[in-house]
C-alpha cells in the first residue's frame, strides 16, 4: 500500500500542520458572530453573542 | 492487479517535487476571508452560519474552559471537509487518504486533550479509567481495558478517516473500470455499473462530510472529558 511507504510521511505532517496553523486560521477568525438586532419596542435587547475566546 | 489500484493513493510528485504540498493548500484558497462590512455575499453568509451553526454544536456540551479549542477545531473541520469532498472531483488527489496526514492531526489533538486532562485534574483524568459501579474483583482487568482503549483512541480516529475515504475512492475506481470495459461488449451490464456508480458517488460525498465531521466530534468530545 503506497499510504504506507515512510519517505514523505514527516514532510506532509509538516507541511499539514503549517498550513493548518499559519494559513487557515486566519480566514476562520475573521468571522464574526454580532448578535441579531433586537425591534424598536424591545425593552432588554438580548445580546447573546459569542467571540474567539480570546478577542 | 491490486497494485494498479492502490496506485492513485501514491503521493504524486512532478519532477521530484511532492504535489500533495498543492493538494492541501486548496482549503486555504478556496475561502475568501469575509470583510468588515455587516452585509456580506452570499458565499459569506453560507460560511458564517456554517462556522457558527458548528461551533454551537459541538461547543454547547463543553465547559466554558473548554471553548478557547473552538477556533482550533472549526478549522480542522473546514480543512478536512474541504479536503474530502474536493477529493471526489475526477483527477484529484485527496491528502486525507494519506495515514501520514490523518495519524498526523489525529496524535497531536488526542495527546494534546490527555495532557490537558492530566495536568489540569490528573485524579479526575485516572478516575476515567474506572467506571462507576464496578464489581471489585473486575477492577484491574477493567483499567487495563480502559487503558488500552484510551491509548488507541488516536490509532482508530486516524485510521477511520483514511480507511473510509481510501475504500470510497478504491470502489469508485473498480465500478468505474468495470463500466468502461464492459462498455462496448456488454451495454446493459456497464449500464447497471453506472447506475452503481452514480448511487456510489452520492454515497461518497456523504461519507466524506461525515467523516470529517465525526473526526472533529471525537476530538471535541475527548476534549469534555479532561476539560
Amino acid at each position: 500500500m503506497p499510504q504506507l511507504n515512510p519517505a514523505p510521511w514527516f514532510l506532509i505532517l509538516v507541511f499539514s500542520w503549517l498550513i493548518f496553523l499559519a494559513l487557515m486560521p486566519p480566514k476562520i477568525l475573521t468571522h464574526q458572530f454580532p448578535h441579531e438586532p433586537s425591534t424598536l419596542t424591545a425593552h432588554k435587547p438580548k445580546a447573546n453573542s459569542w467571540t474567539w475566546a480570546w478577542q | 492487479m491490486t497494485m494498479n489500484l492502490f496506485n492513485q493513493f501514491l503521493s504524486p510528485t512532478f519532477l521530484g517535487l511532492p504535489l500533495i504540498a498543492i493538494a492541501l493548500m486548496a482549503p486555504c484558497l478556496l475561502y475568501p476571508s469575509p470583510a468588515p462590512w455587516w452585509q456580506s455575499n452570499r458565499w459569506m453568509t453560507l460560511q458564517n452560519w456554517f462556522i457558527g451553526s458548528f461551533i454551537k454544536q459541538i461547543f454547547s456540551p463543553i465547559n466554558t474552559k473548554g471553548h478557547s479549542w473552538a477556533l482550533l477545531l472549526a478549522t480542522l473541520m473546514v480543512f478536512l471537509i474541504t479536503l474530502n469532498t474536493l477529493g471526489l472531483l475526477p483527477y484529484t488527489f485527496t491528502p486525507t487518504t494519506q495515514l501520514s496526514l490523518n495519524m498526523a492531526f489525529a496524535v497531536p489533538l488526542w495527546l494534546a486533550t490527555v495532557i490537558m486532562g492530566f495536568r489540569n485534574s490528573p485524579t479526575h483524568a485516572l478516575g476515567h479509567l474506572l467506571p462507576e459501579g464496578t464489581p471489585t474483583p473486575l477492577v484491574p482487568i477493567l483499567i487495563i481495558i480502559e487503558s488500552i482503549s484510551l491509548l488507541i483512541r488516536p490509532l482508530a480516529l486516524g485510521v477511520r478517516l483514511t480507511a473510509n475515504l481510501t475504500a470510497g475512492h478504491l470502489l469508485i475506481q473498480l465500478v468505474s473500470s468495470a463500466a468502461f470495459s464492459l462498455l462496448l461488449s456488454q451495454t446493459t451490464a456497464a449500464s447497471l455499473a453506472v447506475g452503481l456508480l452514480l448511487l456510489l458517488t452520492i454515497l461518497e460525498i456523504a461519507v466524506a462530510m461525515i467523516q470529517a465531521y465525526v473526526f472533529v466530534l471525537l476530538l471535541s468530545l475527548y476534549l469534555q472529558e479532561n476539560v
